[in-house]
């Protein structure tokens, strides 16, 4: 190995993308818009929070209160309609879907039962809605449930049947903390993928190639030299995910050096079979062809995109034969669960892949054309 | 010098096939220190065939290439330190400047101290050294190569076709370029197909046909040996023109359209033929009577044209 040589190779490759500053954005912009616009779908999923509308005709103190503590609960954000307005009318024009109306005389009814104890005292709640509205039921479901708890208390008595939820996860985490580390893999596999097919079959026709083999550069400084190069646009590509994930979705993840060793064994895995790539499609288009048809299948079978665990059973099996679902699994094994031994597993059966084709793309990688 | 004996170069019987391709066939030829050998042929003649053997870029069928007293096949890695190549249709990364090009391939050359500003200077670059490849003209990025195949100060320099695709005025370019580096005393090994070419630039020319070496030797006395006649070209001659000579029991052939070149022995023939064209009334604007030249070698030898441009044989019937 000559140092010099992979410098001057690792150089010139750098210059390369650096100086092509469109590219660069685009490649390095790519996961982070799949970061931005699926941690925005989910984000409202992690943190529901219901927009609702009330109409309060009592204008008591105790109706203030309660409408307080239900928005204090965090389940919904809600909107005050003036006592004037016909909330039928509310919904049509403002394009809402529900309107909670609290009826006149609310605290009077609540104080005349929970004080003189008169069971006849009651108070009914409306619900104005648009059933056209998809949402609207679950809405009142929980509506009923923040009612019933409300009910519940009034009455005095301890429950009788009580329920408490125990994630398997010490922390709750959120949708996006799952997806991050599935990205990173995914975009890592694209880079080195893509990356190694498009700029060997680049050289390739440039006929940069056959001048290079009559230089004295061996095979070895130049397979090192783009496993470098790669392992580096890898990680500026990382840092840039992870920095618009914390900036805009405030993640927590763990960061530590099994990022680093993940991101270099799928640098690894995939430059190789992109040196395979590179052998056997003669044409730069069918190179780019066969990484395409590489590369799908496994962003979605290898739990990039979703758990697994939602697609069917012969599919399941079949992603755990994609070298990506162990890089998807160590990652978030690392920087979610801080699983050290799952990360374990994981390394060691995606940098035994790694190794073989590697290998194997150092024997495919060829300087002489057309033997 | 005195070991004439002494080649450079030593190709003998090499044979190259793709498949059943028979694309080499059994060539044999010495190159001489410090000499300009030129391959000249048409396209799918061989040429970058026979050349990338003899630079180690392909590896021959059969029959052996002797290169500086050591065999290509064997050889390779001792060799590519004394050798500079600039393949056929060769470019360069896109984005990186003529300067930064040249550094990159002599750092390769780990050891060798290339002197990067006078490689540019002698290629004429100067004014471009900071230009990225990308924005340079065809010519310039030849100039570039030659300077690329330069940086190791090698004693063999092989370049296949540098000026195929350039207009005139970046061919004349190149030619200088290649005019300073025999004076340098390189030996230069170049394949091209056009016979100006060679006959400027070449103290040695083996004409390629086929996978064939079909004449070789120094242009002038390959178009001494192989032709003993004169081309008559009369510029812009009515159609009557070419009837009246071809009537004479000559061969005319148009060429561009309108010239009308004929074969003719002796200085006494063009006299007859203008006169006959002056007696029919016929009209022409110019006329030229010169020596053949390698294309009409080629043209002698194979019966076919190297380049559209050419005299004889079977021209219009
Ligand atoms: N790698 C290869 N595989 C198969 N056939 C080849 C290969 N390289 C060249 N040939 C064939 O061998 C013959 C000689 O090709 P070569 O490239 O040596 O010719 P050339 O004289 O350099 O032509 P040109 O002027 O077009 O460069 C051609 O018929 C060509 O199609
Ligand atoms: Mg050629």
């Amino acid at each position: 190995m000559n140092l010099r040589v992979v410098v001057a190779n690792l150089f010139v490759k750098l210059m390369s993308v650096y100086r092509e500053k469109t590219a660069m954005f685009f490649t390095i912009a790519f996961p982070i818009i799949l970061i931005l616009v699926f941690g925005t779908i989910f984000m409202s999923q992690d943190n529901v929070e219901y927009h609702l509308c009330v109409q309060d005709l009592d204008q008591s103190n105790l109706s203030a209160q309660s409408l307080k503590s239900m928005q204090k609960d965090g389940k919904f954000k809600i909107t005050m309609v003036s006592p004037d307005i016909n909330a039928a009318q509310y919904i049509r024009d403002k394009k809402v879907n529900l309107v909670m109306v609290i009826p006149k005389g609310f605290e009077r009814s609540l104080t005349q039962r929970v004080m003189l104890s008169d069971l006849k005292a009651s108070v009914t709640i409306t619900y104005v809605y648009d059933p056209s509205s998809s949402s609207v039921p679950t809405k009142i479901q929980i509506l009923n449930a923040v009612l019933a708890g409300i009910n519940q208390k009034i009455s005095g008595k301890p429950p009788v049947i009580l329920s408490v939820e125990k994630s398997i996860l010490t922390r709750k985490y959120r949708f996006i903390e799952f997806f991050v580390p599935g990205i990173i893999a995914m975009a890592v596999m694209s880079l080195s993928l893509f990356g190694t097919v498009n700029l060997n079959t680049e050289l390739r026709q440039k006929g940069i190639i056959r001048k290079l083999s009559t230089t004295p550069i061996t095979r070895t400084d130049w397979i090192l030299s783009d496993i470098l190069y790669q392992f580096i646009i890898a990680l500026v590509s990382t840092t840039a995910m992870l920095l618009v994930s914390y900036a805009v979705f405030d993640i927590s993840l763990n960061i530590d050096a099994w990022l680093l060793v993940f991101i270099l064994l799928d640098v690894f895995a995939f430059v190789g079979i992109g040196m395979i790539l590179t052998r056997f499609a003669r044409e730069a288009q069918s190179a780019a062809a066969a990484a395409n048809a590489i590369s799908f299948p496994m962003m979605f079978l290898s739990g990039s995109f979703f758990p697994i665990e939602l697609m069917p059973g012969f599919l399941q099996t079949i992603s755990k034969i994609l070298p990506l679902y162990y890089v998807n699994e160590g990652l978030r094994a690392a920087m979610v669960f801080e699983d050290n031994m799952t990360a374990l597993r994981c390394s060691v059966i995606i940098g035994a892949f790694a190794s073989v084709v590697f290998i194997l793309g150092i024997l495919a990688t060829k300087w002489e054309e057309g033997k | 010098m005195t070991e004439v004996t002494e080649y450079v170069i030593e190709v003998d019987k090499l044979t190259k096939r793709y498949g059943d391709l028979l694309a080499v066939n059994d060539i044999s030829f010495t190159v001489n220190k410090g000499e300009v050998f030129a391959l000249l042929g048409p396209n799918g003649a061989g040429k970058t065939t026979t050349v990338e053997i003899m630079d180690t870029i392909r590896t021959p069928t059969s029959g052996k290439v002797t290169l500086l007293g050591m065999d290509v096949t064997k050889n390779k890695h001792d060799i590519v330190h004394r050798i500079g190549v600039l393949p056929q249709g060769f470019s360069s990364f896109d984005r990186i400047t003529v300067r930064e090009t040249l550094q990159y391939y002599s750092r390769l050359f780990s050891g060798m101290k290339s002197d990067v500003d006078g490689l540019i200077e002698l290629v004429n670059l100067k004014d471009k050294a900071k230009e990225q490849y990308k924005n340079l003209s065809g010519g310039l990025r030849q100039r570039l190569g030659i300077a690329i195949a330069l940086v190791n100060n090698p004693e063999v320099v092989f370049l296949d076709e540098p000026t195929t695709g350039l207009d005139p005025r970046a061919r004349r370019e190149v030619w200088e370029v290649l005019q300073g580096l025999k004076k340098k005393g390189k030996t230069v090994i170049l394949t091209t197909h056009y016979m100006e070419e060679a006959e400027l630039l070449a103290d040695t020319v083996a004409i390629i046909s086929k996978g064939e070496i079909i004449a070789m030797g120094p242009p002038g006395e390959l178009i001494k040996n192989n032709t003993n006649y004169l081309v008559l070209t009369l510029q812009s001659g009515d159609e009557s023109v070419f009837g009246v000579v071809h009537k004479m029991g000559f061969e005319p052939v148009l060429s561009n359209h309108k010239d009308i070149k004929v074969r003719v022995e002796h200085t006494d023939d063009v006299l007859k033929i203008l006169n006959a064209i002056r007696d029919a009334g016929a009209l022409y604007r110019g006329l030229d009577v010169r020596n053949p030249n390698l294309e009409e070698v080629f043209l002698k030898m194979t019966g076919e044209a190297l380049l559209v441009d050419s005299v004889g044989g079977k021209g219009k019937e």
